[in-house]
């Protein structure tokens, strides 16, 4: 028997010469898969559009304060002319105001460069720094002429930013109370019931704080019968009556337990001015009785016994305003005479600094874990009122500054961009089932 | 197609390409305060070049299905469709800011990632894969033909064993009437016992040759029962007995061819449709884009 041969011939005989006319294994699952994955596509993307929505084409997941306005697209993307719907700044202005950076900005962005939506939640005012060097990595002002207001050349916090101005300048307090932290935060300081240790907390408290202050008498009523939480952002300024009140009294007269009222001059003088007369006229008795010379007065010749009430209320008078225009009073102000020496003083304004830093915004609360002095180290030790105690930059570098491990450096975290001072709230326009569900 | 020196004009363009892009990209996102979008104007470079990339990647298969244009040869399409479609998903996702955002821009990224994954494989299959059917399938023939051939290869044995027993549907205890002569006489024993073999265990391999309970579909095994069936049956039978086994043999090679077709070609079931969804979504998210 001959052996089985596979020839050219014999193998070309065997084909089927229409083979290719019917599809048959993968080529032809190919074409069924490929149609069958469009229609399931195109069938995707039509059933969002016989619906209405278009949800498929959103960019991703809106900010969480827009969370409200997630699913209605149109509330931002309103129609314009034609095929666009885009999110325009007149959407935004619709619920926000946005005023002006500066009166000397040499342009204005459009909201969405900034505040870019679609990137998931996170606050939308967590712009990038980049937002804001670009300007101010190389500022220009409108009228290049002028000289320069501001650091020009800031590329962020952890480099370039500049030590805060108002040291950067070497700048003093400007306040004219006088005034030691030193001295008041020496142990077994004298207070009204006794020694007293004071702390930092016991002077600086937010407003709005509704708890009296620890080493008050009962005169020193509670601040507030709010209940609302107090803004424990910034701490209130130093204020006589809440304050220094307590210690430093204001008594002008051995037979009176009540201090003047810590207001202007003429008014302290009206005051004690109707205290002696009234006191007189229920104890007219009293009016030839001469007073033990008062230890807390300079020393000075007797007065001869008064002749009638009028003459024991001027010389009273007269050792009252001594003891307050030229001792109590001067403790803590700064006083000039310049309508003579026996005229009312001119008190100097206090001129307490609320905000050092009036370009930024700070929250004691979010710190509040730390010292006051590890970042106000110079409180401790700082005996002159001219004493500017905030701390310098490179303390909160310490904390902020680039990295996963460390706090927010970013200029949002202390900077804002649009002055709110400006703020023109708008009137709002949607009805609650527009935004509801 | 073998990844070989000939491709490497186009690896170099690539690779500078991919260079270029990225440097670009990386200036772009470092100098873009509000960080990358697809809808900067630079983004929206990015995105039209990697759609245009993409284009020219799925072309080719308009380009197969027309083999008669002229339009540049097989492979020079093939070679840019490898590295062209490779840069594309660099530059789609320099234009996407390497994020996947909505649904629809998920789903594409989702299916560029599928698409490309698959064409890796495919490309790295299409490789390897073809020296070994050359080694391992010598009796190669056209997949579409094989269940033709395999018909004809049934015929074929049936014809053969007939020439020494008669036909396969006469009764077994007939004499074979129409038995082909033969230079030598063959006793009926053996006859009857070739006849039998062949249709129990010879005769449903070559008809359903893809059965896997048959003994003969393990080609190691098929050689041990011809070997039996040359101890058992007289000298006479013996060429006929090789020509069974070369046309079972044959078998075994069209079995293997059908499975390293599926590894050669298996991996464009998820190829090619997901491309063609990717190419169609990607230009309604092209268009819709625009619109928001």
């Amino acid at each position: 028997m001959a052996g089985r041969t596979r020839t050219t011939k014999k193998l070309a005989q065997r084909i089927n010469l229409n083979y290719f006319k019917t599809l048959r294994g993968i080529p032809r699952w190919r074409r069924i898969l490929s149609g069958v994955l469009v229609a399931l596509g195109v069938a995707w993307l039509g059933w969002y559009a016989l619906a209405g929505t278009p949800k498929p084409y959103n960019a991703g997941p809106v900010s969480h304060t827009h969370t409200l306005i997630g699913g209605k697209c149109e509330t931002c993307h309103a129609t314009q002319a034609g095929f666009e719907h885009s999110a325009t700044d007149k959407a935004c202005l619709t619920c926000h105001d946005g005023p002006i950076h500066h009166a000397e900005q040499t342009f204005s962005p459009a909201c969405a460069s900034c505040h870019v939506e679609h990137k998931g939640a996170f606050r939308l005012a967590a712009t990038t720094d980049e937002a804001c060097t670009q300007c101010h990595a190389d500022l220009a002002a409108k009228d290049k002429n002028a000289p320069p207001r501001f650091v020009s050349n800031i590329r962020g916090f952890d480099g370039t930013h500049p030590q805060f101005a108002v040291l950067r300048s070497g700048r003093i307090d400007p306040g004219t109370i006088k005034f030691g932290h030193q001295v008041h935060l020496k142990k077994d300081l004298r207070g009204p019931r006794g020694p007293v240790q004071l702390q930092c907390a016991d002077c600086h408290r937010p407003p709005g704080l509704n708890q009296p202050w620890p080493f008050s008498i009962a005169q020193i009523a509670p601040v507030s019968l709010s209940a609302a939480l107090p803004d424990r952002s910034y701490m209130e300024p130093i204020n006589y009556e809440k304050h220094c009140a307590t210690c430093h009294t204001l008594q002008f007269d051995r037979r009176f337990s009540e201090s003047v009222p810590h207001k202007e001059p003429k008014v302290v003088y009206d005051f004690v001015v109707e205290k002696l007369t009234g006191y007189i006229a229920e104890h007219p008795t009293q009016i030839p009785l001469v007073d033990e010379p008062d230890k807390r007065l300079p020393s000075r010749p007797p007065q001869p016994p008064a002749r009638n009430a009028r003459e024991w209320v001027a010389e009273r008078l007269a050792d009252s305003e001594l003891l307050l225009w030229r001792k109590a009073c001067k403790e803590c102000h700064l006083e000039s005479f310049p309508n003579g020496n026996d005229a009312l003083p001119v008190v100097s304004k206090a001129a307490i600094t609320a905000r050092w830093l009036p370009h930024s915004n700070f929250d004691h609360e979010a710190h509040q874990m730390v010292a006051c002095a590890a970042c106000h180290a110079k409180a401790p030790t700082s005996k002159e009122t001219s004493d500017v105690l905030i701390p310098g930059v490179q303390v909160c570098r310490d904390c902020h500054h680039a990295g996963k491990e460390a706090a927010e450096a970013r200029c949002f975290e202390c900077h804002n961009y649009h002055d709110w001072t400006k703020e023109k709230p708008p009137v709002g326009k949607f009805a609650v089932s527009q935004l509801g569900k | 197609m073998r990844i070989d020196h000939t491709h490497r004009p186009w690896f170099v363009v690539t690779l500078i390409a991919a260079a270029v892009a990225t440097v670009v990209y990386i200036l772009y996102a470092v100098n873009t305060p509000t960080g990358p979008r697809g809808g900067s104007a630079l983004g929206l470079t990015f995105g039209i070049l990697g759609y245009g990339l993409m284009l020219y990647a799925g072309l080719i298969g308009a380009r197969k299905k027309v083999p008669t244009w002229r339009i540049g040869r097989g492979q020079t399409w093939m070679r840019g469709h490898i590295w062209l479609g490779t840069l594309s998903l660099l530059i789609i996702l320099f234009h996407a800011g390497f994020a996947f955002r909505g649904p629809l821009t998920t789903a594409l990224m989702i299916l560029f990632f599928l698409v490309i994954a698959s064409g890796i494989a495919g490309a790295a299959l299409q490789h390897f894969v073809p020296s070994v059917m050359t080694q391992r399938v010598p009796m190669e023939t056209i997949y579409e033909e094989i269940p033709h051939v395999r018909v004809q290869l049934c015929e074929e044995a049936d014809k053969l064993v007939a020439s020494i027993c008669g036909p396969m549907d006469a009764d077994d205890t007939e004499e074979p009437a129409a038995a082909v002569t033969t230079l030598v006489e063959i006793e009926q024993g053996d006859k009857a016992r070739f006849r039998e073999i062949y249709l129990q265990q010879v005769r449903p391999y070559l008809a359903d040759p893809e059965a896997r309970q048959a003994d003969l579909a393990d080609p190691l095994r098929s050689t041990q029962i011809f070997e039996s069936m040359r101890r058992l049956l007289g000298g006479q039978l013996h060429g006929v007995l090789d020509d069974l086994e070369n046309i079972c043999e044959e078998e075994h090679q069209l079995s293997r061819q059908i499975r390293i077709y599926r590894w050669l070609h298996g991996w464009l079931l998820i190829h090619v449709p997901l491309s063609i969804v990717l190419l169609v979504l990607g230009g309604v998210h092209a268009v819709m884009a625009l619109r928001y």
